[in-house]
C-alpha cells in the first residue's frame, strides 16, 4: 500500500471518532440539570435581554436538541468554542494562549519518560532476573504507584526548597522578563532572542515538572520495553548476530532494540493520554500556565463552556497523536507496506 | 498487548487445572506479592479500626495548634486548621479504599454485561457498542471524569459515578473479545441442542467461562482506580473540602509545601496502598502470563 493511501485510510477512520468526541462533550454538557443560559452567562449579563437573545441564537437554544448539536458542531468547526465564564474570553483564544506552555511541558515530559522508561526496560531485559532487573522493575512500579501530585510536591521540597538545584513553580522567575513571544515556548523564544540567562531560567523551571511527568509515564514504557526486548532476545537471529562475532553492544542496540521498538512506540502513543491527564495535576501544583491548569480552574468554578472546549481539545490531541503513531508504523515496520 | 496474551494464557492454564497449587508455589516465589497482600489487609484493618486507633477525631480542629511539625501529642503533626494528621490519615482509608473498590466493581460489572451482549449478539449491536466504547476511550481518564464530575456537581458520590462512566469501556472490550472466542465452543452448541434459550446460553454457559480473566484485570486495576479517585479529590472534585480523604489532604500541600508533614503522610498512604495493589497485580500477571515474567 502506498504511503498516501495508508495515511488517507487512517484519517478517514479518525474523522467519525473526532465528531463523536464532540457529541460526547455535548451530551455531558447537556446532562447538566441547570438552564444552559444560567450555566453559561455570568450574572451581570443575565439581566440584559439582548445578550440572552444573542446567546440563544448563537447556540440554537430555541431549536431541537439535534439542531442544537449541529449548531454546536458548526460553531466548533468555525473555531468558536464559546466564551469562558471565568476569563470572559473566547475559549479558542484562551486555549491559544495556554496551549504552548502545555505542549512545551508535555514534550519535555515525553522525552524524560521515554528516556527513563526505555533505559529501565532495556537494562531489565539484558540483565533478566538478576538483581538489576528486580531493582529496575521495582523502581518502575513505584513510579506508577506514587500519585503524580505527591511526586511533584516531593520534588519541590527536595530539589527546589532544600537543595536549590532547580527553580520553583511558574515558567520564569519573577525577576526575569519574558522573551518576545514567537512560538509561545519559553525555551525556544529565549533562544530565538539570544537571551541565555532567560533560557537557563526557563530550563530550570521546566526540569522538575517534566521529570515528574516523565516518571509518571515511564513505568508502563519500561514494562513494555522489557517484555518486548525479552521476546526479541530469544529469537534465532540474535544467536546468529552473536555467532558472527558482533560486539554485544551492537547486538543489543542494533539487532534487538530496533526490532523491539514497535510495541514501545504504541505504548508511548497510548501513554500520551496519561501524560495529558498528568499535566492537569502537575500544572496545578507548579502554577504552570497551561491548559491543564485552565481545565482545573474551569472545573472547580463550573465554567462549563471551558471544560467542554478543553475536553474536546485534549481528546483530539490524544487521537491525533495515536494517528501519528499509526503512521509511524508504516516507516518502522516494512511489512505494513506490502500488506493487503 | 498484555491484555490479549494474559487472557489466552489464563485460558490455557485453566484447562490444565491445578491452578491453586501453582498459585501458592508462585506466591512463595514472589515475596512482593505476599507483601502487597499484607499491606492491603493492613490498611483495610487500620481503616476499619480507625475510631479505636485514632487519638483525635478526623474533624477535630485546634487552630491555636496549627501546622505543628510531627512530634509530641501529634505524632504526624497538624494541618492548617490544627487537625491531627495521623488520625485523619487513619480515617481517610474509610473513604479512599471503598471508593476505589466500588468503582472497579460497578465499572467491571457494567462493562462485562455490555461487552457480553455486544459479543454475543454481534452485528449491529456489536458495532454500535464498540464504537461507543471507542469514543469514551478517546478521552484521557481523568479529563472525562473531570467533565462528568463538573456536570454532576463535585461530591463523593458523583466522583464515583464519573469514574464508573470512565471505567466500563475497557471491560466491555475485553469481555466482548472473550465472549466471541467462547461462543463458538462445542459445549455452547451442545447447550443450544438441548434447547437452552439464547439468554440462558449467554449468562449461564458462555459468560462464566469468560469471567476469570475479567476478574484478574479488575485486580490489576484497583490501584489505578484509587489513584484516579485521589487525583479527582486532589483537584477538589471529590469529597467535601473538610473530608479526611487522602487526595484532598495532599491538596493542602499546594499552599503549604514547606510544611511537608501536612501532605507527605496522606500522600504516602495513597502510595503504599496503590503500590501494594500493584505488587498483587504484578504477581497475578506473572502467574497467569508467563511471557511477561
Amino acid at each position: 500500500m502506498p504511503l498516501y493511501q495508508f495515511i488517507l485510510r487512517r484519517i478517514l477512520f479518525v474523522i467519525p471518532l473526532l465528531i463523536g468526541i464532540t457529541l460526547v462533550a455535548f451530551l455531558i454538557a447537556n446532562a447538566v440539570p441547570a438552564d444552559p443560559i444560567n450555566a453559561n452567562l455570568p450574572q451581570s449579563q443575565l439581566n440584559n435581554p439582548e445578550i440572552v437573545e444573542a446567546f440563544r441564537r448563537e447556540w440554537g437554544l430555541d431549536k431541537s436538541p439535534v439542531e442544537q448539536y449541529l449548531t454546536y458542531l458548526g460553531n466548533i468547526l468555525r473555531g468558536n468554542l464559546g466564551r469562558s465564564i471565568k476569563t470572559r474570553q473566547p475559549i479558542a483564544d484562551d486555549i491559544g494562549r495556554f496551549l504552548p506552555a502545555t505542549i512545551e511541558l508535555a514534550t519535555a515530559g515525553t522525552l524524560a519518560g521515554v528516556t527513563i522508561g526505555i533505559t529501565l526496560g532495556v537494562v531489565s531485559a539484558v540483565w533478566y532476573n538478576r538483581p538489576v532487573d528486580f531493582a529496575a522493575r521495582t523502581v518502575s512500579l513505584v513510579g506508577v504507584s506514587v500519585p503524580v501530585f505527591v511526586l511533584a510536591l516531593l520534588g519541590l521540597v527536595i530539589f527546589h526548597a532544600q537543595l536549590r538545584w532547580v527553580a520553583g513553580p511558574g515558567r520564569l522567575s519573577a525577576r526575569i522578563a519574558s522573551p518576545p513571544e514567537v512560538t509561545g515556548f519559553m525555551t525556544v523564544d529565549a533562544l530565538l532572542a539570544g537571551q541565555w540567562t532567560t533560557f537557563g531560567d526557563a530550563i530550570s523551571h521546566l526540569i522538575l515538572p517534566a521529570t515528574v511527568l516523565g516518571l509518571y509515564i515511564s513505568g508502563i514504557i519500561a514494562r513494555v520495553t522489557r517484555s518486548s526486548m525479552l521476546e526479541v532476545l530469544g529469537q534465532d537471529y540474535m544467536r546468529t548476530a552473536r555467532s558472527k562475532g558482533l560486539h554485544e553492544r551492537v547486538v543489543i542496540l542494533r539487532h534487538a532494540f530496533r526490532n523491539a521498538l514497535m510495541p514501545v512506540v504504541t505504548v508511548i502513543g497510548l501513554s500520551y493520554g496519561n501524560l495529558l491527564a498528568g499535566a492537569v495535576l502537575t500544572e496545578s501544583i507548579f502554577a504552570w500556565p497551561g491548559i491543564g491548569r485552565y481545565m482545573f480552574r474551569a472545573s472547580t468554578s463550573q465554567d462549563f463552556p471551558a471544560i467542554m472546549g478543553v475536553s474536546i481539545l485534549i481528546a483530539t490531541i490524544y487521537v491525533v497523536v495515536n494517528l501519528v503513531v499509526d503512521i509511524l508504523y508504516y516507516f518502522l515496520d516494512p511489512r505494513i507496506r506490502t500488506a493487503r | 498487548m498484555s491484555t490479549s496474551s494474559t487472557i489466552s494464557s489464563i485460558r490455557v492454564s485453566e484447562r490444565r487445572g491445578n491452578n491453586g497449587v501453582k498459585a501458592l508455589y508462585l506466591a512463595r516465589k514472589n515475596p512482593l506479592m505476599v507483601l502487597g497482600i499484607i499491606v492491603v489487609l493492613g490498611w483495610v484493618i487500620v481503616s476499619i479500626l480507625a475510631p479505636q486507633l485514632a487519638p483525635f477525631g478526623p474533624l477535630q480542629q485546634n487552630v491555636s495548634n496549627r501546622l505543628q511539625p510531627p512530634g509530641g501529642e501529634h505524632i504526624w503533626g497538624t494541618d492548617e486548621l490544627g487537625r491531627d494528621i495521623y488520625s485523619r490519615v487513619l480515617y481517610g482509608g474509610n473513604i479512599t479504599i471503598p471508593a476505589g473498590l466500588i468503582v472497579i466493581i460497578i465499572g467491571s460489572l457494567l462493562g462485562t454485561i455490555i461487552g457480553a451482549i455486544a459479543g454475543y449478539a454481534g452485528g449491529v449491536w456489536d458495532e454500535t457498542i464498540m464504537r461507543v466504547t471507542e469514543l469514551f476511550m478517546a478521552f484521557p481518564t481523568i479529563i472525562l471524569a473531570m467533565a462528568v464530575t463538573a456536570a454532576l456537581g463535585p461530591d463523593i458520590r458523583n466522583a464515583i459515578i464519573a469514574l464508573v462512566v470512565v471505567w466500563w469501556p475497557s471491560y466491555a472490550r475485553v469481555v466482548r473479545g472473550l465472549v466471541i472466542k467462547t461462543k463458538h465452543n462445542e459445549y455452547v452448541e451442545a447447550a443450544r441442542c438441548i434447547g437452552a434459550t439464547e439468554s440462558r446460553i449467554l449468562w449461564r454457559t458462555v459468560l462464566p467461562n469468560c469471567l476469570a480473566p475479567a476478574i484478574v484485570l479488575a485486580t490489576l486495576d484497583v490501584g489505578n482506580a484509587i489513584l484516579t479517585f485521589a487525583g479527582l479529590s486532589f483537584l477538589g472534585l471529590g469529597p467535601e473540602p473538610t473530608s479526611p480523604e487522602w487526595g484532598r489532604m495532599v491538596a493542602v500541600g499546594i499552599d503549604y509545601f514547606d510544611q511537608w508533614w501536612t501532605w507527605l503522610f496522606p500522600g504516602m498512604a495513597i502510595a503504599t496502598l496503590v503500590l501494594a495493589f500493584n505488587f498483587i497485580g504484578d504477581g497475578l500477571r506473572d502467574i497467569f502470563d508467563p511471557r511477561m515474567r
